[in-house]
């Protein structure tokens, strides 16, 4: 484990602790060789939610939905953060709009 | 990748395209009215034009650096930015267009001014995107071609509608091109607000709120039509309370610059 | 709108465009469907395939094409399977058509359920392959679509400017049409569109025409018909100075008078019977220098008195003219040579042919010259140099007329220093013989 990324698991994890104390849950989606895992996500109803976006490509994906009215770029090799909800229950397809072929993912709101 | 890549692109082009011609138009409609000083001249184009391209490459290059600002919501934050300068400005731009003033060369320079920032910006944050994403692809594995070839049928199309905007409004007679360009400016505005709404909202920094309607099912956002609707007046199939009295507000802004009101309210009255 | 061509073909090109590139995005799109179709079709066909299957141990493994996978489940068992598929389902078991992710790729896949054995039967392929093979094929009918836009491009640049030639022909025409050229337009060579206009145009060359017509006639005329009375005043002058004292200055003001109105409707006489529109030439070959002779001969009393030398030199040149129009450009040179020279003063008349055959005329003097400033004035019409000596009869037209004259003959005239110390140079250069 190189000192960066334990730097970056370090920071991570202090960001998820204060997110936890926040109160808002908190859903990883790795995007890899031009796909979402996992490509279903399932969150609650009515509950806000922090999606922490993984780009492990080397090239820029653009994390889209039209439903959830969210946009946003995700450099090579990096990650972000999209907030979603609270929302009502219902299905809530997502998709890269770089590679909209391979990468489709859905919300899936219980 | 074609459709995806043509889909991806018109938005961002139709926009700055739409913006253009309808500045353009506008400008030339009220040179042609009153003095050759208020004509804006082809260099304040071009150079907002150049700036904007520049921007744009300079706003995609950083873009890893600038996501990473306020807790991982700077693109949205500096998005939303821009589209409130681009809003005031265009604001600035109208006051400084009506008639009478003081200081006609202040007045010219400043609308110049204003002019360049609306059209520079506009094409800085279309743009970025355009960049971003043929950087995306050409390091892909699939469909470069596809997404190239896809990406000029974008430019024609976007390109294109622009200059039929452009040539239209100046076919009409002078009174109702201004009436239609300013229209257009004050969707533009709105168009703008609620976008940036939009952002901050995903941004967590303005409350999620339930879209007041869906017409998704009537006019999917993803289509030719939705590109082009929500390039012209931004059509958004579900948007939220605040998207929508953001959207008038902008709106009503615009609205309440002499110039809209000597050619829209005081035109009607004595029409 | 400031130029038609511009927007005919900005405007043609951006329909054309605009169309042809949304009717290949909805080509490309149902065809795209078409072939999801076509597709899934044959992906049904496999799972029908695979369903038929015994379970053997060949079968655990086999080999298929890379962008195919499949499983068989009995129960919780997983019985044949492809080599590329996992061991975990690819899929949920939910009759029908479905996506999923798996070994790094999307996969299209369809899932049945085999009542008769109680077996899931899910099969999958590649969706990125057969949308790249369906793309592949849909964009080759869609490609010549947009390669045809610059070709278009260049026709429609072509048409437009083809279609705009008239219009450009006329305003050429209009624009290097000489100032007193008062011919109609051909009206018969223009398009239908442009007939009205060339016909208006030719309308208002025809009573401009007309205008101008009357202007000289009417300015031709009263010089002509003042001769009379002018030639009476000064017989009844002559009369009149035997009566009186012939000394007093109201006598020769009115003496000096009626010389001076004399001259200037001899002049004016001269003037509209030299201009291009009224000349009628009568040409022939003649020799300037022998010309010459007889003008200097002609005005030699009158230097004389005033004191002033006239010379001729050079050697007879041939030139074809109108030997009545020259003989008014070399009376004009040399009597405003006279008069702007004062007393006792030198005025050269040189005639010679030069090399290359054109002839030249030079008439210069000793007096004080001409402003570079006002060289290009002395021509105009009534205009007199500002250092015109006082009392010196002139009308202003002389100049006018030598150039008239000399337009007439497509010589050129040009003023410039004399030889001498002081003066001025009045050369006319005549075209060589042959091509005038």
């Amino acid at each position: 484990m190189g000192r960066p990324t334990r730097v970056a698991a370090a920071s991570l994890a202090l960001l998820m602790s204060w997110v936890a104390e926040a109160g808002v849950p908190e859903i990883l989606l790795v995007i890899r060789d031009h796909l979402f895992f996992p490509s279903t996500l399932e969150i609650p109803a009515g509950v806000k939610v922090r999606i922490v976006i993984d780009n492990q490509d080397s090239t820029p994906e653009e994390f889209e939905s039209y439903p959830l009215n969210r946009e946003k770029v995700i450099s090579g090799n990096s990650r972000t953060v999209v907030f979603i909800g609270p929302l009502p229950p219902g299905e809530y397809p997502f998709f890269g709009e770089f590679y909209p072929k391979t990468a489709q993912g859905k919300v899936v709101v219980r | 990748m074609f459709l995806d890549s043509v889909l991806l692109i018109l938005q961002e082009i139709l926009e700055a395209a739409l913006l253009l011609s309808v500045l353009l138009a506008v400008n030339l409609q009220l040179g042609a009215q009153v003095s050759e000083a208020r004509q804006l001249g082809g260099l304040w184009y071009a150079a907002a034009i150049c700036c904007g391209i520049l921007g744009a490459a300079a706003f995609a290059w950083a873009m890893p650096t600038i996501t990473g600002w306020f807790n991982d919501v700077g693109q949205e934050v500096t998005n939303a930015g821009m589209h409130f300068v681009i809003i005031a400005c265009l604001y600035v731009h109208c006051r400084l267009l009506r008639k009478k003033a003081d200081s006609e060369r202040m007045r010219s320079l400043g609308a110049g001014l204003t002019l360049i920032t609306v059209i520079a910006l506009a094409i800085t944050r279309e743009g970025s995107e355009i960049f971003l994403y043929l950087r995306g692809i050409s390091g892909g594995p699939s469909g470069v071609t596809s997404a190239v070839l896809g990406a000029g049928v974008a430019c024609g199309i976007g390109v294109s509608t622009g200059i039929l905007l452009y040539f239209g409004l100046l076919s009409l007679s002078r009174r109702a091109a201004l009436r239609v360009g300013l229209a257009l400016l004050s969707l533009f505005a709105g168009n703008m607000a609620a976008q940036a709404v939009q952002l901050l909202i995903q941004a967590d920094w303005i409350p999620y709120s339930a879209p007041l309607w869906d017409t998704s099912g009537v006019l999917q956002e993803y289509t030719i039509t939705g590109q082009l609707l929500y390039a012209l007046v931004g059509y958004e199939a579900t948007p939220s309370l605040i998207q929508v009295s953001s959207y008038l507000g902008a709106m009503l802004l615009i609205a309440s610059t002499p110039l809209f009101r000597q050619h829209w309210w005081s035109g009607k009255i004595s029409a | 709108m400031s130029s038609i061509r511009r927007f005919l073909i900005f405007g043609a090109l951006a329909v054309l465009t605009l169309f042809s590139f949304i009717a290949a995005l909805r080509g490309y799109q149902s065809s795209m469907e078409e072939a999801e179709t076509l597709f899934d079709a044959q992906l049904l066909d496999l799972s029908r395939l695979v369903a038929n299957l015994e379970t053997t141990p060949a079968t655990r493994d086999l080999r298929l094409g890379n962008n195919l996978a499949f499983q068989v489940w009995e129960h919780d068992r997983l019985g044949s399977a492809s080599h590329q598929a996992p061991t975990t389902p690819i899929t949920s078991r939910v009759q029908g058509f479905e996506f999923a992710n798996f070994g790094g790729f999307r996969w299209r896949t369809y899932t049945r359920h085999d009542e008769g054995h109680d077996r899931w039967i899910m099969v999958a392929e590649r969706s990125d392959l057969r949308f790249l093979l369906a793309e592949n094929i849909v964009l080759e009918t869609v490609l010549p679509i947009l390669l045809g836009i610059p070709v278009t491009g260049l026709l429609i640049w072509w048409v437009v400017s083809k279609g705009l030639r008239p219009l450009e022909q006329l305003s050429e025409d209009l624009q290097h049409k000489p100032a007193h050229d008062l011919t109609p337009l051909a009206a018969s060579t223009a398009p239908r569109e442009l007939k009205p206009v060339v016909r208006a145009i030719n309308g208002l060359i025809g009573r401009l025409g007309a205008a101008l017509e009357r202007e000289k006639r009417l300015s031709a005329d009263a010089a002509h018909e003042l001769r009379t009375p002018i030639a009476a005043l000064k017989v009844q002058l002559h009369n009149l100075s035997r009566e009186i004292d012939v000394h007093s200055d109201s006598f020769q003001q009115l003496e000096e008078g009626v010389d001076r109105m004399g001259h200037l409707m001899e002049q004016l006489t001269a003037l509209y019977r030299t201009s291009p529109e009224q000349f009628s030439e009568h040409r022939v070959q003649l020799d300037l220098y022998a010309l010459a002779q007889e003008t200097v001969a002609y005005w030699y009393p009158l230097f004389q008195a005033k004191g002033q030398t006239l010379e001729l030199v050079g050697a007879p040149a041939q030139i074809r003219g109108d030997p009545f129009a020259l003989d008014t450009l070399l009376a004009n040179l040399i009597s405003n040579a006279s008069k702007y020279t004062p007393a006792h003063g030198h005025v050269q008349v040189s005639v010679k042919t030069l090399p290359g055959g054109v002839v030249e005329l030079l008439v210069q003097d000793d007096g004080p010259g001409i402003d570079a400033a006002e060289h290009s004035r002395i021509f105009e019409r009534f205009y007199r140099a500002d250092h015109a000596i006082e009392g010196v009869p002139g009308c202003g037209l002389g100049l006018t007329i030598v150039q008239h004259v000399a337009e007439l003959h497509q010589a050129t005239v040009t003023v410039g220093s004399s030889s001498f110390k002081t003066g001025a140079a009045f050369r006319v250069v005549f075209p060589a013989e042959g091509r005038a």
